[in-house]
């Protein structure tokens, strides 16, 4: 009944398949490229300048047009045509060949800012993206966000003060927090501090920071500074980094009589028949997981042994407050312990 | 208060807030646990449990070891499934003795001695108690059987260490270990395992058990399988070896499943579901004597019936279904030849036909009626003489019978293959999509657990017909 040529229907198949995975493959999709582009773009150019200008000023770096077309990646008609409606509605004011904020365009930056941080902030704490997509992903959604829609998130992430960088996040009435800290690289030995801020920017430095497995909210101290390397301890390991990643991380300087934690370990190198005691979780984890660590017992203090190995090797079973909780090897490497 | 203090609070607070700091919230509830700890350390005391907990050990020793541990699953799980899927015969073959052989006549014959017209009684008792019927004698049993065991077994701490044995190989996959617990659920069936992932508490790796469940083949699967694969597949060797080659089959496609279990899992954990929150813990409670009757009431009860009766509310209006398609006509042929007949392209494309897929369209409620439609529509079709009538699903004792229907039905070695993969790959039950809405209240997720099964078997029995095909 049916004559046809399996191989055609085979051709058909794959060109079809090839086809949708043109279409929809992530990111570089022609189905996403096309829905991307059809949002107005005008917006999108006219809160990145701002945006621009903003961190800037904040910097006491006046930016002319031709910095501004330089910078952004976008058609230098589009940006040019931005710029004179954005003048047009004071939003900046151009003055001979520097261009500045006007004070609504310096509100309206603000929000984009606050927007951004927001929801930053709400990736680390309610989703399961990695921190080095954060950022991106925040890029975009900065536009989208209405002023209401990031004060209903502020509330609902508890008004946080600052964003997972350490960045602080202006309230919705502008205010904004001062980050009062040292840069790394400007340490003297042996202080000890607690990580405040880690610059996102420039994305290459940022990713090996991450890489490093270094993170807000550790306690370091410094032990060794030279031209070329600045070492540093922070949660039972040693850190080595050139100055200028060192740069951009930003510590607050700890009060003398703060202990220190030496001869820490992970709870991940814990043998059978050793028992330790857990001195707190790495500031790695965070939101829900977090808490469920808390939860199942794994606070300061809690005496810590292994209970059970697996014939696979991954996940080990470990006895702490009378109960055998099983950790995967990458969560047990950020519980930090000091052995008996 | 008027309301110039209340602003006034409020604001005192937001400033508060801001000079505290975010570490506040994080750092008040980790002093909390800590000195819960300390406080239970010094005014709780515990008798010495020493005794019973080297006897503990010593079970997790065994069930944990290297050479031991993988193999015991394995036994444990196929004895759990043999029990059930042989064991189940005997009252199935009661039930149905009593629902469809006894009282289905009884309903007839009272009917036509109360006079009712042909399409009502047609109707009820041929469509709607027909399907319902047949979804109690074939579900009902296995269920019974299946659940109590697998409770057991949770009950006296077994499974937890089957999650922790198995953990490995779910998170190369993105899964949780306990989705092992689930998948074997979903051996089951399927609902009752999209309700188990319940235990697992991350909801990225929940979703994942959800949506991939659905690849273990479940009871109402398990005789459509073994049915095809003694006609045509165990016919294919010397009929001394035909019942090992039937049984490897039905195995192969059980693995096949847990084999695109961890595909798509992979898949799903990598693509959509990256950006869901994940957090793994696994609690490995003491082993205890399970306690026997409490489980085996509670496992009826919460599992076996509600699942049994979301089956009956969908099988209803199925069977109405079923009946109506083969009995209403358009112009010269039955809805269903029309269906039939516009599907037979597409169905051939796959190395299907349109009589299977429209099987697979109307007995969306439970797979246990697919091959009762599959026998009635292809009877109505071919126009031999078998069964009870058009739009009443039947079912032959003998297997030799049945295959001689199929294969007069058009059906070959290709069409059995296809139908056992279309069997595995194909869209969840209507319990089990409306169980994984409940489940998870999202119509996105249920879309997408209900569509992709479906799409894959669409591309898995298309890629098989045409190799097959081409060298054959």
């Amino acid at each position: 009944m049916n004559t046809y040529n399996p191989i055609t229907a085979l051709a058909v198949f794959f060109a079809l398949s090839i086809l949708a995975y043109l279409l929809f493959r992530p990111n570089k999709g022609w189905f996403w490229l096309i829905k991307n582009s059809s949002v107005s773009n005008d917006k999108i150019v006219v809160e990145d300048v701002l945006k621009l200008l903003y961190h800037n000023e904040n910097a006491d770096k006046h930016l002319n047009v031709n910095d501004i077309i330089r910078t952004l990646k976008y058609n230098d008609k589009l940006i040019l045509e931005c710029i004179n409606r954005m003048s047009d509605h004071a939003l900046i004011s151009i003055q001979g060949d520097s261009v500045k904020l006007t004070k609504s365009g310096s509100d309206y930056a603000l929000r984009i800012v606050r927007a951004h941080r927001l929801w930053e902030k709400f990736l680390a704490e309610k989703t399961g993206f990695k921190e080095s997509e954060w950022h991106e992903r925040a890029e975009r959604m900065e536009h989208e966000l209405s002023k209401v829609e990031a004060d209903i998130l502020s509330s609902q992430l508890g008004n946080p003060q600052f964003d997972p960088h350490g960045d602080p996040i202006p309230t919705n009435t502008g205010k904004i927090a001062k980050v009062k800290g040292i840069p790394v690289s400007e340490l003297p030995i042996g202080t000890i501090g607690r990580i405040i801020h880690i610059k996102d920017k420039p994305e290459i430095i940022y990713k090996q920071i991450l890489a490093e497995n270094i993170h807000i909210g550790s306690v370091i101290r410094i032990m060794e500074k030279t031209p070329a390397r600045i070492e540093f301890h922070s949660e039972g390991e040693a850190f080595v980094l050139a100055p200028i990643m060192a740069g951009n991380i930003t510590v607050s300087v700890l009060e003398k009589d703060v202990v220190f934690e030496e001869n820490l370990a992970r709870l991940s190198i814990l043998k059978e028949n050793e028992t330790a005691k857990i001195i707190g979780i790495s500031k790695e984890i965070r939101g829900d997981s977090r808490r469920r660590l808390l939860d199942l017992g794994f606070v300061k203090g809690a005496e810590v042994k292994i209970d059970l190995l697996n014939p696979l090797g991954d996940p080990k079973a470990f006895l702490i407050k009378g109960t055998s909780i099983a950790l995967r090897q990458n969560q047990a490497s950020k519980i930090l312990i000091q052995k008996d | 208060m008027n309301t110039n203090k209340i602003d006034h609070i409020i604001a005192l607070s937001n400033d508060l807030r801001w000079q505290i700091g975010d570490e506040f919230h994080d750092n008040l509830a980790e002093g909390i646990y800590a000195d819960a700890a300390e406080i239970v350390k010094g005014a709780v005391r515990k008798k010495d449990e020493k005794g019973t907990f080297r006897i503990d050990a010593k079970i997790d020793k065994i069930i944990t070891s290297k050479v031991w541990g993988f193999p015991l699953m394995f036994v444990i799980l196929a004895v759990v499934l043999w029990m059930t899927i042989v064991g189940a015969n005997y009252p199935s073959a009661m039930l149905s003795g009593l629902l469809l052989d006894t009282i289905h006549p009884a309903l007839k014959g009272f009917a036509s001695n109360i006079g009712m017209p042909w399409w009502l009684d047609g109707f009820l008792i041929d469509g709607v108690y027909l399907a319902v019927a047949w979804v109690i004698a074939v579900m009902l049993p296995p269920m019974a059987i299946f659940f109590p065991l697998f409770t057991l077994l949770e009950d006296f701490g077994y499974l937890p260490r089957v999650a922790f044995n198995l953990d490995h190989l779910f998170k190369l996959s993105g899964a949780h270990g306990k989705q092992a617990l689930t998948m074997s659920m979903g051996f089951g069936c399927n609902a009752a395992g999209i309700v188990a992932t319940r235990i697992i508490d991350s909801p990225r790796e929940r979703l994942i058990a959800i949506i991939t469940n659905n690849f273990s083949l479940c009871n109402g699967r398990w005789p459509t399988q073994i049915l095809i694969a003694t006609i045509f597949v165990g016919a294919l060797v010397p009929a001394t070896y035909s019942g090992i080659m039937s049984l490897a089959a039905v195995i192969g496609i059980a693995v096949l499943g847990m084999v695109f279990m961890f595909l798509v899992s992979w898949g799903l954990s990598k693509t959509v579901l990256k950006g869901e929150v994940s957090t793994f813990n696994l609690e490995l409670p003491p082993y205890r004597p399970p306690r026997f009757w409490k489980t085996i009431y509670t496992s009826i009860i919460d599992r076996t019936l509600i699942v049994l009766w979301r089956a009956i509310v969908f099988a209803a209006p199925a069977g109405a279904v079923i009946w109506l398609i083969s009995n209403i006509y358009l112009g010269d042929d039955s809805i269903a030849a029309w269906l039939i007949d516009s599907l037979d392209g597409f169905g051939f494309l796959l190395g299907l036909n349109g009589v299977i897929l429209v099987a697979y369209i109307v007995a969306i409620p439970a797979n246990e009626i697919v091959i009762p439609t599959i026998l009635m529509l292809t009877v109505l079709v071919t126009g031999i003489s078998a069964g009870e009538g058009a739009g009443v699903m039947f079912e032959l004792d003998s297997v030799t019978a049945t295959g001689d229907i199929l294969r007069a039905g058009g059906w070959t070695l290709l069409t059995a293959i296809n139908l056992m993969l279309f069997s595995l790959l194909h869209n969840p039950c209507s319990t089990t999509i409306y169980t994984i809405y409940k489940e998870t209240k999202s119509v996105k997720w249920t879309t997408v657990a209900s569509v992709l099964p479906v799409i894959l078997g669409f591309v898995v029995t298309f890629l098989v017909a045409q190799i097959w095909r081409l060298l054959a």
